[in-house]
């Protein structure tokens, strides 16, 4: 067999193929059956079913959605600011917020915990708004880097023309740059809703003991109902699936406006 | 991936055969063959040379790993104790030494029961596992213990340390508790035992609040209290709050029966039990601070809360660790009744598969860990108390005194009677140590309960498939949050914000068509 560029690829397949679809393929094996290995759709009934799972699905999309709009609304400015100013200094800058990422995530939240007690006082008042900043806190730099990095590349020539024709600076902003910069919100977007439905271990370190979805399945799990456990996680997967061809759709309009994706 | 299977049909053909034959290998291995037979068989892989291996899993922190500073020096006046190589090190030498035979341990740990049950259920293979007695209940009925050598009660070998040294008063509990007609003690044997009850700031928290489970729905500590999270241990302490008054009733504690009767009142699955537990943890989840893992021993030391329901071994480990900053916790144990617990060394016939060398290194890795001066290193490492008593030997009742006795000049001192855990007998002379009196509510009270504290001990035995199932069910409803409890006006602020994407979604859209 002569050596192509396709032989390289057999790795990657081999990968796929032992950490991406044997474990899907369990997972819906045991998704659909019961305990005596029967093909069952109690487990998919029993989720929608249920006040206290949907419960946990809309409580973890709140937590979601609260912790994508605040890094938005944190991530945008910074990235456009440092995007478009005349720094020299950008790349130590977008270091200090990339900086974070390379202490191990329990210590931050650890540290987090103990600066948020000297805020608060008690942290166990204030279990959602603590979940969110630890959250927005782990999560930032995903929104920040795909987004500076779409605006870095913007052709600047848009929107001095953009200016030349007489648009002032804040029309120029949100009919050039902001929609340009779609690509970028949606994959920051993507990063960091999807892990906030499910990233417990924030909860469980900032004492909000209501479960999200991540730790509903770890609880299945420890009460040995593999079955009703993966059935959560093939339903979050689901909701992935559903979010990613949106905003899919999305990006595939932007792609010939040249948005660059992280 | 499109690119580089484009062209060459055949090569992507025999890829495709090849990964598939690979994925119905995978899934034929961890799918349809019986869990304990391993992700890929179990490979006997000691199969080769006369070392013989043995794979031992117990829990996290739970052995000492030597080590020690030259002050850390326990000593005793029989002699000095020190860790100096890890107790795993330590066995492989004196096996060869007293048994003529090499052994190497694969020594791995697990964090919690479920998570050591659902590893055995993938097909990890161990020999010697340290589950605590609810679980080991649980692989006694389905069969998976392989049951203890005789040998390994001979009293005459003076290498039986367990069965030799082993308190006689866990030694009657082992003996008296069945699974499927079995006793206990046939196949498990104790490491390391203990109480549950709270720690608490004794500034903050007076002693009569912390002896009761209702502790945890006491409105003066709103928000201060950490409780464990863990299904079996909150469902029991919400039974003994909720059944606070007839287990301190006069009759109740005179009855003759006390011991079994409590047993049972604490080990109430009825339906009606669960759902009034259900409530009542529902109605304290807001009182606490929160359910919590493992960060609770942090949080008591760093006064974030000022009373956490602890096992006595992280207990005892609080209050030490609290002391060096010379901030004085207290321990104290419930007036209903406290959950008596175990973890124990079992072979699983899995891993043992019926090999006598095998079996014969595991058995001697529990003596090991048995042998007065091991344990005493191990509850120096870890903090729990260990199940030996050591029999002849006193140097665990030296420990004890090394531990905990008093000054010879100190003042206020009491007498405190151990005797039910070294001599069988709660009045015996012979086990009696001097303490300072604050003791009482420290680390002694947790390490080694009192008699009145074990008077009121309960053990909690397992719950079967379906009650484990209407209790887990149970404890999920407390956890998760309720869909019903949303008010309408999140619903409607909601419904706008859908609304309000979808507009700027399509607009966005349109614009676009526009633009080209």
């Amino acid at each position: 067999m002569k050596f192509s560029r396709k032989t390289l690829g057999i790795p990657y397949i081999i990968f796929l193929l032992i950490f991406v679809v044997a474990p899907l393929i369990v997972l819906f094996y045991y998704a659909f059956t019961n305990g005596q290995g029967q093909f069952t759709l109690k487990n998919l009934t029993g989720f929608f079913t249920d006040p206290n799972t949907v419960g946990t699905l809309v409580y973890s999309l709140a937590i979601a959605l609260v912790t994508t709009v605040v890094c938005l609304l944190i991530a945008y400015p910074v990235a456009y600011i440092l995007a478009t100013s005349g720094l020299k200094q950008k790349g130590v800058i977008i270091m200090i917020f990339v900086l974070p990422m390379w202490i191990n995530f329990s210590l931050r939240i650890t540290a987090l915990k103990e600066i948020l007690t000297v805020i608060e006082g008690n942290l166990a008042f204030y279990p959602f708004l603590n979940s969110v900043i630890g959250m927005t806190y782990d999560f930032l730099p995903f929104m920040i880097l795909p987004i500076y990095n779409t605006i870095v590349k913007l052709d600047g020539s848009l929107t001095e023309a953009a200016r030349d024709l007489g648009a002032n600076e804040r029309s120029a902003f949100f009919k050039i740059t902001l929609p340009l910069s779609v690509p970028g919100i949606v994959s920051g977007i993507s990063m960091v809703f999807l892990p906030a439905m499910t990233n417990y271990v924030v909860l469980d370190m900032l004492y909000n003991s209501t479960y999200i979805m991540g730790s509903l399945i770890g609880s299945y799990f420890s009460a040995y109902n593999w079955h009703g456990g993966s059935m959560i996680a093939l339903v979050l997967l689901a909701i992935i699936c559903v979010f990613t061809l949106m905003t899919n759709g999305l990006e595939k309009e932007d792609a010939r406006t040249g948005g660059a994706l992280l | 991936m499109r690119n580089i299977f484009g062209k060459s049909r055949g090569l992507r053909k025999s890829i495709l055969r090849g990964t598939a034959a690979f994925v119905l290998l995978t899934l034929l291995f961890g799918v349809l063959l019986p869990p304990d037979a391993g992700f890929f068989g179990a490979v006997n892989a000691d199969a080769a040379g006369d070392e013989i291996v043995l794979r031992v899993c117990n829990w996290e922190e739970y052995i000492d790993l030597g080590g020690w500073e030259e002050d850390e020096v326990i000593d005793l006046e029989s002699g000095d104790i020190i860790g100096e190589n890890s107790l795993v090190e330590d066995f492989e030498a004196w096996f060869e030494e007293n048994y003529g035979k090499k052994v190497r341990v694969e020594y791995s740990t697990f964090g919690t029961n479920e998570d050591l049950y659902n590893m055995l259920t993938i097909g990890d293979v161990y020999d010697l596992v340290c589950p605590s007695e609810y679980m080991i209940m649980k692989l006694m009925a389905e069969d998976r213990v392989q049951p203890l050598s005789e040998g390994f009660f001979d009293q005459e070998n003076e290498l039986n340390y367990y069965t030799n040294g082993v308190s006689p008063y866990i030694r009657s509990i082992f003996e008296t508790h069945e699974q499927n007609g079995v006793s206990w003690d046939k196949c498990a044997a104790g490491f390391m035992w203990g109480v549950t009850g709270f720690v608490y700031n004794p500034e903050v928290v007076s002693e009569e609040e912390a002896s009761t489970w209702k502790l945890m729905e006491n409105r003066d500590f709103y928000r201060q209290i950490t409780v464990k999270d863990n299904v079996r241990d909150t469902y029991f302490a919400a039974v003994g709050a909720l059944k606070s008054e007839l287990l301190t009733s006069e009759d109740f504690v005179s009855d003759p029966d006390y011991a079994m009767r409590l047993q049972d009142e604490m080990n109430d699955t009825s339906q009606e039990m669960i759902d009034r537990a259900q409530d009542y943890l529902q109605g304290i989840k807001d009182n606490l601070y929160s359910f919590e893992t493992d960060s609770g021993k942090a949080d008591m030391i760093t006064g974030k809360v000022v009373a956490n329901y602890q096992w006595s071994g992280d207990a005892v480990y609080t209050m030490d660790q609290a002391e060096e900053d010379d901030y004085y916790l207290n321990f104290a144990v419930p007036e209903e009744s406290t959950n008596i617990y175990f973890d124990g060394w079992v072979m699983l016939k899995a891993g043992i598969s019926e090999d006598p060398r095998k079996q014969e290194a595991a058995e001697a890795f529990i003596n090991f860990l048995s042998r007065p001066d091991n344990a005493i290193r191990n509850m120096y490492y870890i903090g729990y108390t260990s199940t030996i008593s050591g029999g002849e030997d006193g140097r665990i009742l030296e420990y004890l005194d090394w531990c905990y006795g008093a000054e010879e000049d100190e003042e206020d001192t009491v007498e405190y009677p151990v005797g039910y855990f070294f001599g069988g007998d709660p009045e015996d002379e012979d086990y009696v140590i001097t303490v300072p009196e604050e003791q009482l509510h420290r680390q002694l009270l947790a390490q080694y309960p009192s008699g009145d504290v074990i008077r009121r001990a309960s053990i909690m035995v397992y719950f079967d498939q379906d009650e484990s199932e209407v209790i887990n069910r149970m404890w999920i409803r407390v956890r998760c949050f309720n869909i019903k409890n949303v008010p309408l006006a999140v619903w409607i602020v909601l419904l706008l914000l859908v609304i309000a994407g979808v507009i700027l979604y399509l607009r966005h859209r349109r614009m676009k068509e526009q633009n080209y």
